[in-house]
């Protein structure tokens, strides 16, 4: 099991980039696991439902999500 | 009619001023409009002027009705070219502190004359202080701004942030640190409202914004309170509004009867190879968010930038960096971000771009003509600058 990656730090752009390669790395029905602050879920990772992509989030710590995205 | 305002801090290379001129004569070809630019050039740029690779370049340039050339005359005193440029180049404006009118504040009144109504001016700022220059370029530019009766704008961006470290205390040069905060003191005092920013992310990575475990949020650490560290989307809502913005490379075209009340387009120029520096990252992070918060943005990759868009990058599997291959190739689609690469800058290096790479649309001068012109045809002012 791949520990989550630590996409805290990087801007809501980057992070946009980031996740927009990793899923074009990802085969179908696989899923990218990170951790985001809440400003990254609210504005880059939520939008990616609206994309066809399946986004889910639990609360690990204060202003910390472990975030999944898969396709 | 069209004004355009440059300021090179930095070198400028033959290459440069070649697809400049060859782009503003493409554009009276191509039923452009008239363009009137003036040049400001200071720092490592006024080498330009005397050396042999360059000078007659700029001496063309100058010839053109509408085109001037300022040199900034403290500067050339200190690089000891002031005779020569005085004496040998009559189509250059040296223009010093004791002159009627200094440098700084010719610049100053250049751009908010083209900027009709603008109550302020910033600086975005990419290097650092005592191993660059530019960070005394930002402070002449900005006290210039203040004097004039403008609100300065600070955005240190890249190495830029480390002008917000506190406790600065250089032996031999100006401190930057101190001076940052003088202007931002007189200007309140004056009544005017500063706003100097660092960006949160460039912050973080070099130790000014650390996270607090109890919080966890950043704070700012080791940080002067002038400058405030916030989001780039949050600084680059600032170039939404009606105001000239200057780098150590930097430009901007805008037309006649400009009244403020259009977004800006921001034109991005990548002339860095893609690596060894943050220049090529930091441009595409720039123009992406830039687009993202809804100003429309352009990259073209010209002059050693090219490199970019060259054979297949491959990022190591021990290394950690952005392939930036792959972060062109998944934002083509991005609304208001458009790529362009300079047709001229690959033909001289003799290299082409990767087969299979998405399309990026190659420009000749001409093409560059009409991208440089096309805010004209929306009434539209573009900010020009360079990484």
């Amino acid at each position: 099991m791949t520990e989550p990656m630590d996409f805290t730090e990087l801007t809501c752009t980057n992070l946009m980039i980031k996740l927009k390669i990793l899923l074009n790395k990802l085969p179908q029905g696989d899923r990218v696991a990170f951790f985001a602050t809440r400003e990254q879920v609210d504005n880059t990772c939520s939008p990616f439902s609206g994309q066809g992509y399946q986004v889910s989030w639990d609360q690990a710590a204060e202003n910390r999500y472990l975030v999944r995205l898969g396709k | 009619m069209v004004s355009s305002t440059f300021l090179f801090c930095d070198l400028v290379p033959g290459e440069r001023l070649r697809w400049i001129a060859e782009t503003l004569r493409a554009s009276k070809g191509t039923g452009g409009v008239p363009l009137s630019m003036t040049a400001f050039l200071t720092g490592d740029a006024l080498y330009s002027l005397v050396d042999a690779r360059t000078r007659d370049s700029w001496r063309t340039l100058a010839d053109r009705d509408g085109v001037r050339v300022i040199a900034d005359g403290d500067e050339l005193g200190l690089h000891g070219l002031r005779d020569l440029v005085a004496s040998g180049s009559p189509w250059v404006t040296v223009a010093g502190s004791q002159d009627e009118a200094p440098f700084w504040q010719s610049l100053v009144s250049s751009l908010v004359s083209e900027w009709k109504g603008t109550q302020k001016a910033g600086f975005l700022l990419c290097d650092g202080p005592y191993m660059s220059r530019v960070t005394v370029y930002m402070v002449r530019f900005l006290s210039a701004v203040q004097a004039g009766g403008f609100s300065p704008e600070l955005y240190t961006y890249l190495d830029g942030v480390h002008a917000l470290h506190n406790g600065q205390r250089p032996s031999e040069f100006e401190n930057i640190g101190r001076a940052i905060a003088g202007i931002s003191a007189s200007s309140v005092q004056a009544g005017r409202d500063p706003w100097f920013a660092a960006c949160s992310r460039c912050a973080t990575a070099r130790g000014y914004y650390q996270m607090n475990p109890g919080t966890g949020f950043c704070e700012p650490a080791s940080a002067i309170e002038e400058i405030a560290i916030r989001p780039l989307k949050e600084i680059l809502s600032r170039f939404s509004g009606n105001l000239p913005v200057v780098s150590s490379a930097s430009g901007d075209l805008v037309p006649d009867g400009w009244g403020g009340d259009r977004v800006p387009r921001l034109l991005v120029f990548i002339a860095h190879p893609p690596y060894c520096a943050e220049w090529t990252f930091g441009g595409l992070s720039l123009a992406l968010a830039a687009a993202m918060g809804g100003i429309p943005a352009t990259v073209i990759f010209i002059e050693d930038g090219v490199y970019a868009l060259h054979g297949n990058h491959e990022v190591p599997a021990h290394d950690k960096v952005f392939n930036v291959q792959e972060m062109i190739a998944v934002t083509t689609d991005v609304p208001d971000l458009e790529y362009f690469v300079h047709g001229p800058s690959l033909d001289d290096r003799g290299i082409d771009l990767l087969p299979g790479f998405p399309t990026i649309p190659r420009l000749r001068n001409e093409d560059l003509a009409r991208v440089f012109l096309k805010s004209e045809s929306d009434g539209t002012a573009s900010r020009l600058i360079f990484f």
